[in-house]
């Protein structure tokens, strides 16, 4: 998983072919450090649909605010530069990935039922 | 953490199925000031030195999730997230707790946009703005304190008219000038607009109330992570584990331990009493069926 500055957030999540996690995050904060291997671990298995980016809040202030981002972690999903999921504090690494791969189906599939 | 150490001291073949993150709920606490020998560390610091520890003294982590725990011919076995199986003879079930919802209108929509349950991550957003704590005992007002510090202004929302937390606590709180506590109300709904959380409504004895608020902060008790064990051992109406003589669970050779179980009185140091009665008893019971 890449980290990323905010400004440079804008044109990376506008790809098509795969969907984009962008973790925004905090050194200070416990559920951000237990996330990061749980997203780290997915990176891995899910590299052909989702890529993985991580902002920290603290150097990106102005674009977490812009996000609407109020608390750490805040996970949001975007395709074509559209936001389609969101997901704020610790997840499971089994349902993130049940959800990733459920963004993944309807947004990378649009034509399969 | 504990009954890991223990295990590993009384050296028991065992092997320790971590959820990702070493601490759960007391690693996410600001500030530990009631630990014997540490008179002040944050949680997740004393949760990454209890877990080097147990590892020095040999215990074996690993990153799985346990889904579900059911008795088998040699015991136990346990299937994880990662599609193991585990065979034991013993269980020890410490999986914590998470914080507990209200399940008021708009608390799901704004879970994030103001909506919290972790102050120690959550409270930089807050500088110099209006927040509202929802709770009335330890960790209500512990983690009001350390808002307190960041905030404008803070509110503490609790439904009963006498606080439940330690009276050195609840008093800090008290004689906090940036904090006010509106004894006996509840919270009924939060509001907001496109952006987040912009106020609360309350039920007061004085009637319904509306406060402008930019974050609602819950701390309105917990959710035992027991659906894993729920056919295996007896839980009570909450999903808390019940134990006998502290740690032993309704099936012999299954003990629980800390937040899970449905003891009373939950703090690190009583979870931490938990693990190593926990790994004695379970210690015990191996000894007993290897002589009998």
């Amino acid at each position: 998983m890449k980290s990323i500055k905010g400004r440079d957030m804008k044109s990376l999540v506008e790809d098509t072919t795969k969907i984009t996690l962008v973790d925004f995050s905090a050194s200070w904060c416990g559920p951000c450090q237990m996330v990061h291997p749980v997203l780290e671990a997915l990176s891995a298995e899910m590299a052909e649909q989702v890529s993985f980016y991580k902002i920290d809040v603290d150097e990106s202030q102005e674009e977490a605010q812009a996000m609407g981002v109020r608390g750490v972690p805040t996970m949001i999903v975007f395709h074509g530069g559209r936001e389609i999921d969101r997901q704020v504090g610790f997840r499971e690494k089994a349902d993130l990935k049940r959800i990733l791969e459920n963004l993944a189906d309807r947004h990378l599939n649009p034509g399969k039922a | 953490m504990s009954a890991a150490l223990y295990a590993a001291r009384y050296g028991i073949s065992h092997l320790v199925l971590e959820s990702w993150q070493p601490g759960g709920q007391a690693a996410l606490t600001s500030l530990i000031e009631n630990y014997p020998g540490v008179p002040s560390v944050s949680g997740a610091k004393l949760a990454g030195l209890m877990k080097s520890q147990a590892v020095e003294a040999g215990a074996s982590f690993v990153t799985e999730t346990a889904l579900l725990a059911s008795a088998s011919d040699e015991g136990f076995l346990v299937a994880t997230d990662s599609g193991s199986h585990h065979h034991a003879k013993t269980l020890i079930i410490a999986t914590g707790a998470a914080p507990a919802k209200l399940g008021v209108p708009g608390e799901d929509r704004y879970i994030g946009r103001g909506v919290s349950f972790c102050a120690t991550c959550d409270a930089p957003f807050y500088r110099d703005k209006r927040v509202v704590v929802v709770g009335g005992g330890d960790s209500a007002v512990k983690e009001a304190l350390h808002l307190a510090d960041v905030a404008r202004s803070l509110v503490l929302v609790h439904r009963r008219d006498a606080l439940r937390a330690e009276p050195r606590l609840a008093r800090r709180l008290v004689e906090n000038p940036s904090c006010t506590v509106k004894w006996s109300s509840t919270l009924s709904a939060v509001t907001g607009d496109d952006h987040g959380v912009t106020g609360v409504d309350l039920n007061t004895p004085r009637g319904m109330e509306h406060l402008e608020t930019d974050g609602v902060f819950l701390y309105v008790g917990t959710r035992p992570a027991t659906e894993p064990f729920a056919n295996l051992v007896e839980l009570d109406e909450r999903g808390a584990v019940l134990t006998r003589n502290i740690v032993e669970t309704s099936v012999p050779g299954v003990f629980a331990a800390g937040d899970v179980t449905a003891n009373a009185f939950r703090q690190v140091v009583t979870a931490a009493s938990d693990g190593a009665r926990a790994a004695w008893a379970a210690f015990e019971y191996l000894e007993d069926r290897r002589q009998s």
